[in-house]
């Protein structure tokens, strides 16, 4: 067990752009500098980008964690953001990742679990969310063709 | 110029002298490394920079920083890491807070001499020496010192900015340049006590710097950025292009989640916004007045931001017409007392009232203590208010049968001075000769919020003295059963808003008011519903084991002159304990019904 091993799962709305194929490439950009910072931090964890939304685990040390996510809010391409669980942990969720993807870019085809899971996330409380949005990002990253364009 | 002139200690000269020590020691150093290795290793320099004791930085001939010690940064002020090896001099005072634009021209001048003849140069700027000295290995090194009265640092040590003083000479300054037109933005945290109290210091202080990260990672380098206060941070722009646009983004900036020490913390930001030289042209009156702006912008709800306007200043003089008049009527003795009663439900006779302050004005007529009860408290004088309020309630107590009761309302304020209001309830208690048993303490839950354990102290002294303790407005707070747990109390008060849902279609007043009754009861205490206006509801709370009601059902709050009269009519039995039996009850509600209206109530 990691000492200081902690987890934070937050959700926020995206203001990427719209199109398509330029959303694919900023989010892209997105998942390229957080891999390599995060591997060299010894952070670990996934990312959902669905209907407009971004829903992230993250996982590692304490301070490593703390300064990236203070990172992540200075990022101006999302708002509202929320968070669902910050907790200590003793066993990464997705160790093998330094950040899996599970996305869904156009419109039409939205994620109808995604939907309510972030529907959820932001009308109620947090407990009960982060484990609904862990759920989803083991059962999409599993799922290896959704993210492979990542 | 000395911005600071502070009278001189002998540190100043101590200062100089290991500066110049330090500096002739640094240049030995180097330059033997450099005959023997042809390089500059870099640990010794680093150690050498260190033991310097002072701030200094080492560049390289056209390449920008080699090095900058922990000193450095402290003086000169950078939020986060340190700059990057390479980054240019202009670039490196950008970054630091505690210099202003002014200053950062003044030294890169100071630095420009240098290109020239000169091997040395020395500058003063924001509080600071800077020491320039070219070296044989073509490189710049500065060494930083405090100037002379600069004992206390006009850099804030948490978070590296500037502080108070520091930003009050740049506001001056900034505002006696010809044509100016800076723009005073005043940030204040919400709920940043919140998190101080319940997490601890040294989390505010983390949240703190990372606060002040955020302001900075958001500012252009020519901004100034301050901590003046507390959780109080101050902005001062050169022009107001876009002011409202970034008061905007730092209000969404700041409300963002933040992860510190292990813990979530939500807060947010509220920011009053002056313009020079519309608003004001002197420091005093533009701090005043985005002062004011932050005043109502925390009042319209907090997480917002305002623009000072001159009606706001209208507003001001209104508060302080109305703090004029309060401090004369404290003088004067304009306030009196009405008392409402309350009803046992189970003898059906009154068994105490509560004492309502009224502040007979001579202008405004009566004025209702929600107006002038805040503004009491924020000017101190709910002190000497609160302590009138014992003594008369006390007397005129006295002058009732003995099985009444006196409740007297007291402010979260009057508790943060526990020996002060034991003093104010021992004299009220001994001037009169009322029994402390007879007297009832009513707190709310904002009571218990602040020092628990010296609230909790002031409480159970009060207890020893046999008052009676009761926690009013119960249910409004966000934590009331746990409150519940913290002391013991004699009685509960359940909400009026309760009473109001109780007849109302789906609401959930009715299962409320039976959940809190049943574990007030459980718990010993007295359980009393206040707002109980019609027979229906005084028979709920009696079905659901509740003690006593209050409200205008048995009576609005009245002068003391009736009190007389109506205790005859309820309580015509005097003196003894209520009944310990039920009695009909239906009868009992009925005449306090028509007494009601005998007393013309719902005014």
């Amino acid at each position: 067990m990691t000492p200081e091993l902690h987890r934070v799962i937050y959700c926020s709305r995206g203001d990427i752009a719209r199109d398509p194929s330029r959303a694919r490439g900023e989010l892209q950009r997105i998942l390229a500098i957080s891999r390599k910072n995060n591997a060299a931090a010894g952070l670990s964890g996934a990312l959902i980008f669905a209907s407009g939304n971004f829903a992230q685990v993250l996982e590692g040390p304490r301070a490593a964690l703390e300064a990236r996510f203070e990172r992540i809010q200075g990022d101006p391409r999302h708002r509202d953001i929320k968070v669902l669980e910050f907790t200590a942990v003793t066993a990464r969720e997705f160790p093998d990742w330094s950040m899996a993807f599970a996305g869904d870019l156009t419109a039409d085809q939205q994620d109808p679990l995604a939907f309510v899971v972030f529907a959820g996330a932001y009308a109620h409380r947090a407990s009960g969310s982060s484990a609904a949005v862990l759920g989803l990002l083991h059962g999409l990253v599993q799922r290896e063709d959704i993210w492979s364009f990542a | 110029m000395n911005p600071f002139p502070t009278p001189r200690s002998e540190r100043p000269a101590c200062l100089a002298a290991s500066s110049r020590q330090g500096l002739g020691r640094l240049v030995a150093v180097a330059g033997g490394m450099k005959r023997r290795a042809g390089r500059i290793a870099a640990a010794p320099v680093e150690e050498v920079l260190e033991a310097l004791g002072e701030g200094a930085l080492l560049l390289d001939p056209g390449r920008g920083l080699a090095r900058a010690n922990d000193a450095a940064g402290r003086l000169l002020g950078w939020p986060g890491k340190p700059p990057r090896r390479g980054t240019g001099l202009a670039a490196l005072l950008r970054r630091a807070a505690r210099l202003d634009a002014a200053q950062r021209r003044r030294i890169l001048a100071c630095a420009a001499a240098l290109q020239g003849a000169a091997d040395a140069a020395e500058c003063e700027a924001g509080g600071l020496i800077l020491r320039f000295r070219r070296l044989a290995s073509g490189q710049t090194l500065i060494v930083l010192a405090a100037t002379a009265g600069d004992e206390q640092a006009p850099r804030d040590p948490l978070t590296g900015l500037a502080n108070r003083r520091a930003f009050h000479t740049s506001l001056t300054a900034a505002l006696a340049r010809p044509g100016a037109s800076p723009v005073l933005l005043l940030l204040d945290l919400d709920r940043f006590k919140h998190i101080n109290d319940s997490l601890g210091h040294p989390v505010g202080d983390a949240l703190l710097r990372l606060v002040a990260e955020r302001l900075r990672g958001r500012l252009r380098a020519e901004d100034l950025l301050a901590r003046i206060g507390g959780d109080e941070f101050a902005i001062l722009l050169e022009h107001a292009d876009g002011v409202a646009g970034l008061a905007e983004r730092l209000v969404e900036l700041l409300g963002r989640p933040y992860l510190v020490e292990g813990h979530l913390a939500n807060i947010g930001v509220s920011i009053g916004i002056a313009l020079a030289p519309t608003d004001a042209g002197d420091p005093e009156t533009l701090l005043r007045r985005a002062d004011l702006a932050l005043y109502e912008a925390k009042a319209e709800g907090r997480r917002g931001f305002r623009f000072f306007r001159p009606d706001m200043d209208i507003r001001a003089q209104a508060r302080r017409t109305l703090e004029t008049d309060l401090r004369r009527a404290v003088a004067l003795d304009q306030f009196t007392l009405h008392y409402q009663p309350q009803l046992d439900l189970a003898s059906g006779r009154l068994v105490g009232f509560e004492a309502l302050l009224r502040w007979a004005h001579p202008t405004r007529g009566m004025v209702s203590p929600g107006e002038f009860v805040p503004l009491a408290e924020e000017i101190g004088l709910i002190i000497p208010i609160g302590a009138w309020v014992l003594r008369e309630a006390c007397r005129e107590a006295l002058r009732w049968p003995e099985d009444i009761t006196i409740a007297v309302n007291v402010s979260p304020l009057q508790f943060e001075d526990g020996p002060g209001l034991i003093r104010a309830v021992q004299g009220a208690l001994a001037a009169s000769g009322l029994p402390g048993c007879r007297l009832e303490i009513e707190i709310t839950e904002g009571v218990l919020l602040h020092d628990r354990k010296e609230t909790l102290e002031t409480l159970h002294r009060l207890r020893a003295m046999g008052v009676h303790i009761a926690m009013d407005d119960f249910g409004t707070g966000y934590s009331s059963l746990s409150q519940l747990r913290s002391f013991p109390f004699d009685k509960i008060k359940i909400d009026r808003s309760f009473a109001t849902q109780i007849e109302a279609e789906g609401g959930s007043g009715k299962a409320l008011v039976r959940a809190i009754t049943a574990i007030g009861a459980s718990l010993g205490m007295t359980v009393t519903v206040e707002g109980v206006e019609t027979d229906v509801q005084a028979r709920f709370v009696d079905d659901s084991g509740g003690h006593q009601i209050q409200g205008y059902l048995v009576s609005r709050p009245i002068p003391p002159e009736f009190i007389r009269a109506l205790l005859a009519r309820h309580n015509p039995h005097p003196g003894g304990p209520p009944h310990a039996g039920g009695q009909p009850h239906t009868g009992e509600l009925g005449k306090k019904s028509s007494l009601q209206d005998n007393l013309g109530s719902r005014a």
